[in-house]
């Protein structure tokens, strides 16, 4: 079985670099951007399970990112889990109206993230039109 | 450079209702040397009118004055206009009362019978001054708190940025991602992440307190049990108190109605005060939660935590409360966080308009007690399930669950469940029927209690009305899934011959304890509930692992 392709997009390496670990570790494929522009890029080309997705990115915030992944047909059905430092109170129902499918604020505890991943894929998979399909 | 002439006229209002004097007054100021535009009424009801037309340059007041006398008169002034610099011009030579007026923010207080023109002039001059100072004295004081507030959430923003780094790093040796760890470095890496753990709990206080301090801080009030939440905190926090052998009991009323009230920020006070109390209580001694109804404040539920440490002084008991505040005798070497937890627990509590103080005899130990607004359902029901001052015949209690088809739930589930609440609520009569805020149940399911003046029979009207409005909405079926169950209300003493008052309480208790038994059954639930927690949770103190 081939394992699942997750798109991590953050504009720290190093965080990207240990996000990489853990999620191979949890037998993840991982591949990764550091902007905006080139997560959307990476999101057409590699066709990923979900993203992992920062808010403060060059080239086009967070915002822009999920934005513009909505409005592509082929793409609008990967679930997108937003990881951002901001502040929950300002930015979560944002990122949720957005199309995320869910926020957390840095730093994430990696239990709940990895459960939120593997549930995200889940119901993605049985239901290819999400996020919510009629 | 200004001449005398082209200056322009400074405009005086001048509240006076003896002709005589505003005559005089007058005189007085158009003597000057400098020109002046009066404006004169004679009741501080005009002079009041007259300043939400125009700002004048001064206000000349006379105390005594038909609609108003002595220190009242400045006083509805300066409330009415706090900006607008006021002279008092009085009949009698009364230091107390200028000293009084002073103090309220009149700028001078002059006497009438001693007014010449000089004294006049300088007197506005200095009063003009003097209030423009204070003013720009106050605007700097509110840029410098806005520039404050925004730098600390500033800071605390960019500080998560490398601390996730560690925590990342940190977790990854620690599971073994990077290599075996040994025992001792094990050890080592487990303090480390204690330290990150508690830099984070710093971060989010700092946030926490700028918010409070800002006014944006929110809270979402549900109708909840005491009782659950108090358990839930002891559970949370039992390990620290085995691990410091210190006892940690519960006390619940039994007779505890349901609470209006934020059930995470509840929890996040009640942590902090457990904890606090834990920290400060000696090994072998005990800390007690205790939740009761007091018969003199029927409106209110009081929270205490106890316990038998040390104690505080006095002079710390005013201060303690205070942002930064640190016991300065704490012996605790422990000692973590800015001081900042009793702060963010009072503005929590005035949130939802309730009280929190502190009670303590050095070396008696010490007990915080805060109360929270009872919802008083009894007040609710009275106009829904009484018809020409009689009890309706029969009452049924809706209860609808909606559970998120996954867990944690996908999307914005807050608002699909408050839509799904808004169409709960138009589908009941409402003259008869009452639908309850949402519940602070745990987990991701979202439950609504529904008060309904019928009988089982006739309630499948309702319930189908219920069911078939909500699965329209968009994709409801791929989003949650939908429990409805009814259950009729049998009132134990019938209500014939007591008050209607007496009879509407008697309805109320019999569906609080209804409610409360019917959550202890909890609804079908999906994978594990404290990531379903995580939805509701964020801001909440979870530790991070």
């Amino acid at each position: 079985m081939t394992k699942p392709k997750i798109l991590v997009v953050d504009d720290d390496p190093d965080l990207v670099r240990a996000m990489r670990l853990r999620l191979r570790a949890n037998n993840y494929e991982v591949v990764t951007a550091t902007d905006g522009y080139s997560a959307i890029a990476s999101a057409q080309k590699d066709r990923p399970s979900l993203i992992i997705l920062d808010l403060g990115l060059p080239a086009g915030d967070g915002f822009v990112v999920l934005e513009r992944l909505q409005n592509a047909d082929a793409l609008a059905g990967i679930p997108v889990i937003v990881l951002s430092a901001r502040d929950p109170q300002s930015n979560e129902e944002r990122a949720l109206k957005a199309g995320a499918a869910a926020f957390f604020q840095k730093p994430a505890d990696n239990d709940e993230l990895m459960n939120v991943i593997r549930v995200s894929i889940g119901s993605a998979a049985t239901q290819p039109r999400a996020p919510w399909p009629s | 450079m200004n001449s005398p002439t082209t200056q322009p006229a400074t405009s005086v209002l001048l509240i006076e209702d003896n002709p005589g004097d505003a005559d005089l007054v007058r005189l007085r100021l158009v003597e000057g040397q400098s020109p002046v535009k009066v404006n004169c009424v004679n009741r501080l009801s005009d002079g009041l009118a007259s300043l939400t037309v125009e700002t004048p340059s001064v206000v000349l007041l006379d105390l005594n004055l038909p609609d108003s006398h002595g220190a009242e008169t400045f006083r509805r002034l300066i409330e009415h206009s706090p900006n607008v610099p006021v002279v008092v011009l009085s009949g009698q030579d009364d230091e107390a009362l200028a000293m009084k007026a002073v103090h309220l923010g009149v700028q001078d207080y002059l006497v009438k019978s001693n007014l010449s023109s000089k004294h006049l002039e300088r007197a506005i001059r200095y009063a003009v001054e003097r209030q423009a100072l204070l003013r720009a004295l106050e605007i700097t004081q509110k840029k410098q708190l806005e520039f404050k507030n925004q730098f600390l959430s500033h800071v605390s923003h960019e500080l998560r940025t490398p601390l996730t780094c560690i925590h990342q790093y940190v977790t990854l040796l620690l599971d073994g991602l990077a290599g075996p760890v040994t025992p001792d470095q094990g050890d080592h890496l487990k303090t480390v992440l204690k330290s990150v753990n508690q830099l984070h709990a710093m971060i989010r206080d700092l946030l926490e307190a700028t918010r409070a301090e800002s006014g944006k801080m929110r809270i979402e009030p549900r109708c909840i049990s005491l009782s659950e939440l108090l358990h839930q905190a002891v559970a949370m926090l039992r390990p620290t108190a085995d691990e410091k052998k210190v006892g940690l009991e519960i006390g619940v009323d039994q007779r505890l109605p349901l609470v209006l009230a934020d059930p995470d920020r509840v929890l996040e006070v009640l942590i902090n005060l457990v904890d606090n109390a834990i920290k400060f209580t000696p090994a072998d001694g005990s800390v007690m939660l205790q939740a009761n109804i007091v018969d003199a404040d029927p409106g209110s539920v009081y929270v205490a935590v106890s316990d038998t440490g040390r104690g505080i002084n006095p002079e710390a008991k005013s201060l303690i409360f205070e942002r930064l505040y640190q016991d300065p005798d704490s012996i605790d070497n422990n000692r973590s966080g800015f001081g900042l937890g009793l702060f963010i627990c009072r503005e929590i509590i005035r949130l939802h308009d309730g009280r929190i103080w502190v009670s303590s005899e050095p070396g008696q130990g010490s007990t915080f007690t805060f109360t929270l607004p009872v919802y008083s359902l009894a007040k609710l029901l009275a106009p829904v399930i009484s018809y020409q001052d009689r009890l309706r015949a029969s009452f049924v209690l809706v209860r609808v669950d909606l559970t998120p088809v996954t867990n944690p739930p996908r999307g914005n589930w807050k608002e699909t469940w408050q839509q799904c609440l808004e169409i709960v609520r138009r589908c009941i009569y409402l003259d008869k029927d009452l639908v309850l805020p949402p519940m602070g149940t745990s987990g991701a399911v979202e439950t609504f209690f529904v008060v309904a003046s019928t009988d089982l029979e006739r309630s499948g009207i309702m319930t189908t009305r219920i069911r078939e409005q909500l699965e329209c909405v968009p994709d409801f079926k791929a989003k949650c899934m939908l429990a409805i169950t009814t259950v009729p209300v049998q009132l134990l003493a019938a209500g014939e011959g007591k008050l209607l008052e007496k009879q509407v309480q008697g309805v109320a208790d019999c569906v609080t304890q209804m409610i409360l038994k019917s959550l202890e059954r909890k609804p079908v639930s999906f994978g594990n509930d404290s990531a379903g927690k995580k939805q509701r949770k964020s801001q909440s103190r979870t530790k991070i692992n």
